[in-house]
């Protein structure tokens, strides 16, 4: 079990790439060009975040990650055995309760039943919703769902976590509170995190890199690096540093839009 | 301009015996009116043809009163019941497996689609001679009648609900390597068990018509309802005919309603289509 309390820290030497994409390249059946050689090497505990103009290829580029589509050109690198995936809506199985959701991906892994309730339990209390666990998701918040479906990607203890804007639809104060509630997971659990978001605010607090794409294709047009260690505080987000930083990924973007 | 708007207490919920009476008032009402429309029309009848239209002491005493009477509207409707589930006991096993092949293949959802719509637009009473020529006066054609009335519903509306499944649901089974049948099992068929309890309660009614309908053109052996309303009109015990009548509504909206609380049963804690 990962029970380091510790941050992970960002292995700064040349340590293989948890996760590498070398001029990979995608065009959809019907033409859509939708990346263009992306190149992008994510060290092993990095936490990165992509922004770009809607539309560009990032929810692709991780579900090329994750394997659900398949690239036609480059190279990808990436360990598939403890993958996360966390979708912009919570994709919860209306008729299943809270329990048996954060049990799903185990029980399809074949985990015996004692075990995966177990683990279950130990997840849902982490993203605080222990009391919860009989409830059906029709009967829970936006953020709880969301909640519910982190919980359920944690349960596989995943190295390499992908987000495809998990947060989107939730308000500012629930978004900021539950980046918190991630980051405290992220020091918990050290994982390797890919992160797509809208919120230059919330690359900026949870990430150690930001990149921008460009408009479709997508290629990344520029990087950034976060110069807050973990663990982070809220007061990070008043600091000069994080102003400009938000200022140059909001310049980048403007530019990637506008091509 | 501004206006004063006053507040307004949120709406009380209505005690329980108003909202049963809210609940039921209606269809009784209805009734009622039915009723004093169906007694209306008999007094315009002449007096020679009011046999046509038995009134409701005529209808008590001369069916549901008597004891033989009852015991043959008994032992019909249980005729009439077997023919209609065993057709439904057929129907719905391979009209579930025509709407999963529909799923699964494109090729086997063009290939049946055209037919399962011809089926629907085939006016079966047309057809009821030439089964009757290739089966003969047995069970098998009567069950067979009822196949026909029942199975449109099922596939089609099993295709629909399974079609509704949300994609990111299969991405997340596909991500942990599931199986077709595992998605199938433990996420398509329960995503659209409320398209197909929809379908499941317009096939269960159509089944009871389709049997009594069945035996209208098949008037041999112990009979169901439909040979009771052909044989009581020949014997003009009218009386009869319209507690046949009454017994074979009951049926169809007795199986609608089984299904409706299966249907609540089963999913109305997830599902919002299960609390109508
Ligand atoms: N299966 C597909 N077939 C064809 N084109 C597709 C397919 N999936 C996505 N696309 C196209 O690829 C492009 C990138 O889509 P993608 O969903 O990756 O964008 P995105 O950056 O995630 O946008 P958003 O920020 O709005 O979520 C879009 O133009 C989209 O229409
Ligand atoms: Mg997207």
């Amino acid at each position: 079990m990962s029970e380091q309390a510790t941050a992970p820290p960002p292995a700064a030497d040349a340590a293989a790439p948890a996760l590498s994409f070398a001029d990979l390249s995608l065009t959809f059946a019907d033409g859509t060009h939708a990346l263009a050689g992306i190149n992008l090497a994510v060290r092993p505990g990095e936490f990165v975040s992509i922004l770009g103009p809607s539309g560009c290829g990032k929810s692709t580029l991780l579900r090329v990650a994750a394997g659900l589509v398949d690239y036609s050109a480059g190279a990808l690198n990436v360990d598939r055995a403890h993958l996360g995936f966390t979708f912009q809506d919570a994709t919860l199985l209306p008729w299943r309760t809270v329990r048996r959701n954060v049990e799903l991906l185990l029980e399809l892994r074949g985990a015996p039943p004692a075990e995966r309730r177990r683990i279950a339990q130990e997840k849902i209390a982490l993203v605080g919703l222990s009391g919860f666990e009989e409830h059906h998701p029709k009967q829970l918040s936006g953020g709880m769902k969301m909640r519910a479906s982190l919980a359920r990607s944690l349960t596989l203890d995943p190295k390499i976590f992908l987000f495809d804007e998990p947060f989107g639809a939730l308000d500012e104060v629930t978004r900021e509170r539950l980046n918190d509630e991630l980051l405290a997971l992220y020091a918990r659990q050290g994982f390797t995190a890919l992160f797509v978001t809208h919120s230059i605010a919330e690359a900026a607090y949870l990430s150690s890199r930001v990149v921008v794409m460009s408009a479709r294709p997508g290629r990344i047009v520029a990087e950034f690096a976060a110069p807050f260690p973990y663990p982070r505080r809220d007061e990070i987000r008043y600091s000069a540093d994080f102003a400009r930083l938000s200022g140059e990924v909001s310049a980048a973007l403007r530019a990637a839009s506008a091509t | 301009m501004t206006a004063f708007y006053p507040p307004r207490p949120a709406k009380q919920r209505p005690l329980a015996a108003i909202e049963i009476a809210l609940n039921v008032g209606p269809p009784v009402l209805l009734g009622a009116a039915l009723a004093a429309l169906y007694a209306w029309a008999r007094s315009g009848l002449e007096e020679h043809r009011r046999f046509l239209m038995p009134g409701w002491s005529d209808l008590w005493t001369g069916a549901f009163a008597s004891e033989p009477v009852r015991a043959e509207l008994f032992r019909a409707a249980g005729v009439t019941a077997q023919i209609a589930l065993t057709g439904l006991a057929i129907t719905i096993p391979i009209g579930m497996l025509l709407g999963v092949l529909m799923f699964r293949w494109r090729f086997a959802e063009r290939a049946a689609f055209p037919y399962l719509v011809a089926l629907q637009s085939i006016p079966i009473l047309a057809i009821i001679p030439l089964i009757q020529s290739l089966l003969g006066f047995g069970f098998v054609p009567k069950v067979l009648i009822v196949a026909l009335f029942t199975f449109f519903a099922i596939p089609t509306t099993l295709l629909l609900g399974l079609k509704s499944l949300d994609p990111g649901i299969i991405d997340l089974f596909r991500l942990q390597g599931a199986s077709w049948r595992t998605t199938l099992l433990k996420a398509g068929l329960p995503a659209s068990l409320p398209a197909l309890f929809a379908g499941l309660r317009i096939s269960a009614g159509l089944a009871v018509i389709g049997a009594i309908v069945s035996e209208l053109f098949f008037v041999s052996g112990d009979g169901g309802l439909g040979q009771m309303l052909i044989n009581t009109k020949i014997d003009f015990q009218y009386e009869q005919m319209y507690a046949a009548l009454i017994v074979s509504s009951a049926m169809s909206i007795g199986v609608y309603l089984f299904f409706s609380w299966l249907g609540r049963r089963l999913f109305s804690s997830w599902h919002d289509a299960g609390e109508a």
